[in-house]
C-alpha cells in the first residue's frame, strides 16, 4: 500500500520545477505547490535534525520517556494515513480518466481518513495530557510540536480536499492539474508522517 | 530620502513609470518607507536594543540590572529612535494593505491584515521599547527593573499572535486573487510564517534547549523563516507597484 504515497512525488522530480512542461516533463499540480512542498520538508528536515541531535544528547532521558507513547496507535494512524494517500492517488487517476464523480468519493474518502487521523491524534494527546506528560520534558515538547504542527497540515489538507471536491463538481472547472495540487499537498503530509512516525515511535 | 525617490519615479525603465511618473510619485515615496523602515528596524532591534535574540529569561534579578547598566546607551539610542519612526510601521504595513485592496478578493483581507499588524506592532514594538526606555532612563529598584525586562521580552515574544493572524489573512487573500499582484507562493511562505511564530511562543515556558530565548526551532529558525518571508514581501511589492498602471488607484 505504501507504493500509492510516492506516486505524485516520483513523477515530478524536483530538478523539473523551473523547466516543468517547456523539457516535455508533466509536472504534477504547480510549481507554487512544489514550492510549498519542497520548503515544507526543508522546514521539517530542520526540525527532525534538531530532534536528532537533542536525542543524541539525553538518549536515556529521550527512551525513557518514548515508553510511554503506544505504538499501537502510532500505527493505527499510520494505516489511516496511507489509505488516505491511496484514496487520492486514486483519484488523481479518476480524474485523468474523465470519471470525476469517482474521483469525489475517492475524495471523500481521503478527506475522511484525514479527519479520522486528527480525531485519533486529538485522543492520543488527550490520554497523554491526563496522564501528565506535558512539554515539561523534552522528548514531549518534540511529541507535541511535531506531531501539532503535522496534524495542523492535515487539517489544512482536508481544507484542500475539500476545495478541489468543489472544483469538480463544477463541469467548467474540473481540471486535472487541481486534482494533481491537492494530491501533492496530501502525499506530502502523509510522507511527513511517516518520518514522525519512524523518529518518535519507532527509533529507540 | 528624496534622492532616492527622484530616481525610483524618475528614471526606472518600467512602462507603467514612463507612462506618467508624476501619477505615481506618491506610492513610490511610500513604498520606499517599506525597506527603510524595516532597515532600520533590524538595526535598532538586533545591534542596539538587543531584543533579537530576546534577552535571557533563566538570569537572576541583579543580572538583569548589571545587563540594563551594560547596554544603556545603545538602548536609549536604539528605542528613542523606534520612539521617532513607529509610524513608519504602519506605513509600510498600510501600503501592502494599499497593494491587496487591487487583489480580485477585495478590500476585507486588506483591513484584516492592516488591523492585525495594526495591534501587533503596540505589544511588540512600543510597549517592549517603552519598557526598556524605562529602565535605562528611569532606574529604579532592582526588583522593579528586573520586571521591565521581563515584562519587555514577554511582550514583544507575545505580539506573534497578532502578527500570525494578519499573515493568515495575508495568505488568504493571496490564495483567493486573480490579478496575481503577489505570488501564490508567497501565501504559502505565509503559512511558514503563522507556524515557525506560533511554536516561538515557547520561549515564555522554556528557558533552555531548542525552544528556548536563543534556541534553533523557537528563536532560529522562526527568524530565518521571518527575515526570507519579509524580504519576499518587499521585492514583490516593489513589482506589484511596478506593474500597477499610472494613473488607477483600487476600489474604496
Amino acid at each position: 500500500m505504501t507504493n500509492t504515497e510516492p506516486t505524485a512525488i516520483a513523477s515530478g522530480p524536483p530538478a523539473s520545477i523551473s523547466s516543468g512542461r517547456q523539457s516535455g516533463v508533466h509536472l504534477p499540480g504547480d510549481g507554487h505547490m512544489w514550492f510549498m512542498v519542497l520548503g515544507d520538508l526543508v522546514i521539517f528536515g530542520a526540525y527532525f535534525i534538531v530532534y536528532i541531535v537533542q536525542r543524541s544528547m539525553a538518549p536515556a532521558a529521550y527512551l525513557q520517556a518514548q515508553q510511554h507513547l503506544n505504538i499501537t496507535i502510532g500505527v493505527l494512524n499510520t494505516l489511516v494515513l496511507v489509505t488516505s494517500s491511496w484514496f487520492v492517488a486514486q483519484s488523481v487517476q479518476a480524474t485523468a480518466a474523465g470519471q470525476h464523480e469517482r474521483a469525489i468519493r475517492l475524495l471523500y474518502g481521503g478527506g475522511a481518513c484525514g479527519l479520522l487521523f486528527i480525531a485519533i491524534k486529538a485522543c492520543e494527546w488527550s490520554m497523554k495530557i491526563t496522564q501528565g506528560y506535558t512539554t515539561s520534558n523534552e522528548f514531549f515538547m518534540f511529541y507535541y510540536m511535531l506531531t501539532g504542527v503535522h496534524v495542523l497540515h492535515v487539517a489544512l489538507g482536508v481544507l484542500i480536499l475539500g476545495i478541489v471536491v468543489r472544483e469538480l463538481r463544477n463541469p467548467r472547472r474540473q481540471r486535472l492539474s487541481v486534482v494533481e495540487q491537492g494530491a501533492t499537498y496530501w502525499h506530502m503530509v502523509d510522507l511527513l508522517w511517516l518520518v514522525i512516525f519512524g523518529l518518535l515511535y519507532v527509533v529507540r | 530620502m528624496s534622492a532616492t525617490v527622484l530616481s525610483a519615479s524618475g528614471g526606472e525603465p518600467t512602462d507603467a513609470v514612463r507612462a506618467d511618473p508624476a501619477s505615481k510619485r506618491d506610492l513610490w515615496i511610500v513604498f520606499w518607507i517599506f525597506p527603510i523602515f524595516f532597515s532600520l528596524f533590524g538595526v535598532i532591534f538586533v545591534l542596539l536594543a538587543r531584543v533579537i535574540p530576546p534577552p535571557r529569561p533563566d538570569v537572576t534579578t541583579d543580572q538583569k540590572v548589571q545587563w540594563f547598566a551594560a547596554h544603556a546607551t545603545t538602548i536609549q539610542i536604539g528605542f528613542a529612535a523606534v520612539c521617532v519612526v513607529f509610524g513608519g510601521a504602519a506605513i509600510a504595513n498600510g501600503y501592502v494593505a494599499y497593494q491587496m485592496k487591487r487583489m480580485s478578493s477585495g478590500s476585507t483581507f486588506a483591513y484584516a491584515y492592516m488591523g492585525s499588524m495594526a495591534v501587533g506592532t503596540l505589544p511588540g514594538l512600543l510597549l517592549v521599547a517603552l519598557c526598556f526606555l524605562a529602565a535605562t532612563f528611569r532606574p529604579r529598584e532592582p526588583r522593579i527593573t528586573a520586571l521591565l525586562y521581563d515584562l519587555g521580552m514577554l511582550s514583544f515574544n507575545g505580539s506573534l499572535g497578532c502578527f500570525a493572524t494578519g499573515y493568515l489573512a495575508f495568505a488568504i487573500a493571496i490564495l483567493y486573487d486573480k490579478n496575481q499582484i503577489f505570488p501564490k507562493w508567497l501565501a504559502y511562505v505565509s503559512i511558514w510564517q503563522i507556524v515557525t511564530e506560533v511554536i516561538a511562543t515557547q520561549m515564555w515556558v522554556s528557558s533552555a534547549g531548542p525552544y528556548s530565548w536563543n534556541g534553533s526551532i523557537a528563536f532560529w529558525l522562526a527568524v530565518i523563516v521571518f527575515g526570507f518571508w519579509l524580504n519576499c514581501q518587499g521585492i514583490f511589492l516593489k513589482f506589484a507597484t511596478d506593474r500597477q498602471p499610472a494613473g488607477t488607484r483600487p476600489v474604496d
